[in-house]
């Protein structure tokens, strides 16, 4: 199924996660707010009887947290009646969908998720994030605390690290899932381990890193030199070790930093507005960022909720929204622009005003470090494939990132 | 397990088997959940299991037809959703 | 580029827009922030609209008011510019109206609003509760502008043509003519603060835009500009009020409209072609300059949702 025209419908089951992550951008994350039975049932029903409205071929159930794993009891039940509900009603999504999952990998080895994973296994699509070698993931990706709820944070000797009980499951997980991706997310204090990380995932056996810089404004000064230093060592990396073939790394992207023509290419980036997140209060959100817990300083935009359905109305500017309306001259006149993402939350969090038409350009200068070294890079692999006479096959057999924009 | 390539199909084509392939992996992945006490449901399903079985079979049928594609007697054909490709697989 | 300052001269001076004026205590604008605000208007060249109370004010306002040229939009008629009344009023008026009323009211007395027409030199309708309009008040709506489109037309062919906002003002415009609040108009309130417009400072008095000391600080300024619209900027039911207040309230960000605006303004704007096209029958040349294409939409969101 085409997962880039699909619905994206979130079940935000649980805030909790056994992890403390520094970088992450859920601000309100608490073991209190889990999804009962009867909320997603209605969320369900509300979602299949709103056919027309959702005209969209197919689409992809996601459940995340906090860690959707604890909630794996709730997770199966839901599943089992989507299934048996688009079943029953004859609803067009039962020959095209997708049980989605963004995992900190903890708990997917249990009898449970096994189980899960088993009864569903043609229908499943599980990304478990593991962030490179294990002092670039211990950096940021340590367990939590009890204390930590109390707002008591440990001290830098006392931080454990996840790497080693993440690890641990990679060869279940590529077993079952030999072509899913894993995610990285690279803030200011993870740019010297890019390289590294990136190589050590490979010799894991994973063949697609789908990594980002977080669109938050944590960048320091220098950190762009930094940034295009580090992709250069990877570049260098992955052509001189062959890895460009079968594997694929998202940072290295041709269609990235070209000029955009205003009216043809005026699309938004983001697609919130076309997903549907729903919390454990019952509430629907245009994407799972727009809910308090995601949020550092503005109000939540509830857009409905199970009971009472989608105002139509509060969704119409996510919907009618384009770049050229969000973005600022200096994003308009760009000549780098192309792949130069943005997340409506993060911008909407960091505006002036309640307003998601305003873009953050927090990563004005980590993109065009990223354009720097990704020319770069092409530049050289494509002289090598011309050299040894490999263009050809190289562009008909390379695998490709299949990451799309949230 | 070798697998060469013999033959292509039309992107149409490919719709008509992949959408049979997504609902015959929802009808068995269903199978698994619905109980017989569930009359109804239950006996739709069995009737509409052994309906996208013989359309995908007769998809196989249609089109190996039509292409003359390459076979063998321990070798099976298989279909690569994203080129449209057919592999002989032994 | 900013035109106009409206100027409250009480916190209870009447409402002439889609927004109730919920306050009811008198609260008098101090009269040296009347000075003040009116020597802002004269050095960024603003024309001044003053909002009246319904009551007199004091004799010493006069004179400051009279200090500058200026409108007068009042709760009664005597010495207005424009009228602002919810009620359909008798006889003649030699001053543009503002009728505000609900849909059910609208509905309920089509026929005495029929009535009013050809009696004032301009009557503008505005509905207080466009966002509660349902599939039945957009047929209901339909029905109430071809009476008033058949009343101007007779009024029309008989050389008086009579100006009413709902079904008039389309064929007269060759572009976009809304409200503009915030960006060719701000507020001046009793307190010394801009807002928006005035029904901004009703709902959150907390959430100005400068004030006559610091001046005029609009934050996301362009937002407020018709290019940053994306639904309006191409439209072309041009008499669309584009109400900020609204647009704001319905859908959470000024630069976009609900559905009720744009379906209550295509129907507006397919009436007036209807009338345009029935007085071109008797009279070929009206309004030469104005074309109202054929379109098979109500709301411009629907269309942008399929490209």
């Amino acid at each position: 199924m085409d997962v880039d025209t699909a619905k994206y419908i979130t079940f935000i089951v649980t805030k909790d996660c056994q992890l403390a992550c520094k970088y992450c951008y859920l601000v309100g994350k608490n073991s209190k707010e889990r999804m009962s039975w009867e909320v997603a049932k209605q969320a369900v029903d509300y979602i299949l009887a709103h056919e027309s409205d959702m005209p969209e071929e197919a689409v992809v159930w996601d459940f995340i947290g906090g860690e959707p794993f604890l909630e794996i009891d709730l997770i199966d039940k839901v599943c089992d009646y989507i299934k048996i509900e688009m079943y029953r009603r004859n609803h067009h999504w039962f020959n095209s969908y997708r049980f989605s999952f963004s995992t900190n990998g903890i708990n997917y080895h249990t009898e449970k998720v096994q189980q899960f994973i088993k009864k569903n296994s043609t229908h499943l699509s599980i990304g478990i994030t593991i962030d490179g070698t294990q002092r670039k993931h211990d950096l940021n990706r340590i367990w939590k605390t009890p204390e930590m709820e109390r707002g008591i944070m440990p001290k830098p000797e006392e931080e454990r690290g996840s790497y080693a009980d993440v690890v641990k499951n990679i060869p279940l997980w590529l077993e079952q899932f030999p072509d899913d991706s894993t995610k990285v997310t690279i803030s200011s204090a993870d740019i010297p381990y890019i390289c590294e990380s990136v190589l050590h995932l490979y010799g894991l056996g994973i063949h697609e890193v789908n990594i980002n810089v977080v669109f938050e404004d944590v960048w320091k000064e220098g950190d762009d030199s930094l940034f295009q230093e580090q992709l250069m060592q990877l570049a260098d990396a992955i052509i001189d070790g062959g890895y460009y073939r079968d594997y694929a790394c998202s940072f290295f992207a041709e269609h990235i930093g070209k000029p955009m023509d205003i009216e043809t290419e005026n699309q938004n980036w983001c697609g919130a507005g076309m997903m549907l997140a729903v919390d454990a209060a019952g509430n629907f959100y245009p994407c799972t960022r727009f809910a308090a817990y995601s949020l550092r300083s503005k109000k939540p935009i509830i857009i409905g909720n199970v009971h009472d359905g989608i105002n139509k109305n509060l969704l119409r500017p996510f919907l009618t929204l384009d770049r050229f309306t969000q973005s600022p001259r200096k994003c308009i006149e760009c000549e780098v622009a192309s792949g130069c993402a943005w997340c409506q939350g993060e911008n909407y969090d960091a505006a002036h005003t309640e307003t998601i038409y305003e873009r953050s350009t927090a990563i004005c200068l980590m993109h065009k470090a990223r354009v720097r070294a990704n020319n770069y890079y092409w530049n050289k692999l494509y002289r090598k494939l011309e050299l040894e006479g490999l263009r050809e096959d190289y562009d008909e057999n390379h695998r490709k990132s299949s990451q799309t924009p949230c | 397990m070798e697998r060469k390539k013999v033959g292509q199909v039309t992107p149409e084509e490919r719709d008509e088997i992949q959408a049979l392939f997504e609902r015959r992996n929802g009808l068995n992945e269903l199978a698994q959940v619905l109980t017989a006490d569930n009359t109804e449901l239950y006996e739709r399903l069995v009737t509409d299991m052994g309906k996208t079985s013989s359309l995908f079979q007769e998809w196989w049928n249609d089109m190996s037809a039509k292409y003359q594609w390459e076979a063998t007697e321990n070798g099976s054909w298989e279909i690569d959703f994203d080129t449209c490709n057919i592999y002989l697989s032994e | 580029m900013l035109t106009y300052l409206i100027i409250l001269l009480d916190d209870t001076s009447v409402s002439f827009c889609h927004a109730d004026n919920p306050r009811c205590e008198r609260r008098l604008i101090p009269l040296d922030v009347l000075r003040q605000g009116i020597r802002f208007a004269m050095m960024e060249n603003l024309t001044i609209q003053f909002v009246y109370p319904d009551y007199p004010l004091p004799a010493d306002y006069a004179s400051v008011i009279e200090s500058i040229d200026h409108a007068k939009i009042k709760p009664t008629v005597e010495a207005a510019d424009v009228w602002v009344t919810d009620k359909p009023f008798e006889g003649e008026v030699d001053v543009p109206v503002v009728l505000r009323i609900t849909r059910q009211e609208l509905f309920a007395q089509t026929e005495e609003i029929s009535n009013l027409i050809g009696h004032a030199p301009r009557l503008n309708i505005v509905i207080t509760d466009i966002g509660a309009f349902t599939d039945d008040d957009f047929e209901r709506y339909r029905a109430l502008l071809a009476d008033i489109s058949a009343r101007v037309e007779t009024l029309t062919k008989e050389g008086r043509m009579p100006w009413v906002s709902l079904v008039t003002d389309r064929m007269a415009l060759t572009k976009m003519n809304n409200c503009g609040a915030g960006d060719s108009s701000i507020t001046l309130a009793p307190n010394g603060r801009f807002y928006v417009c005035p029904a901004f400072y009703y709902e959150a008095p907390e959430d100005s835009i400068g004030d006559l000391e610091a001046g005029i600080d609009i934050r996301n300024r362009q937002l407020y500009k018709l290019e940053y619209a994306p639904l309006c900027r191409r439209c072309d039911a041009y008499q669309c009020r584009r109400c900020i207040w609204l647009n704001r309230k319905l859908t959470r960000e000024v630069n976009t409209p609900s559905h009720e605006q744009c379906v209550v303004a295509h129907l507006e704007r397919n009436a007036s072609r209807t009338l345009l096209a029935n007085i071109r029958k008797a009279n070929p040349n009206f309004l030469a300059e104005t074309k109202i294409e054929e379109i098979d939409y109500l709301d411009p969101f629907e269309m942008k949702r399929e490209k």
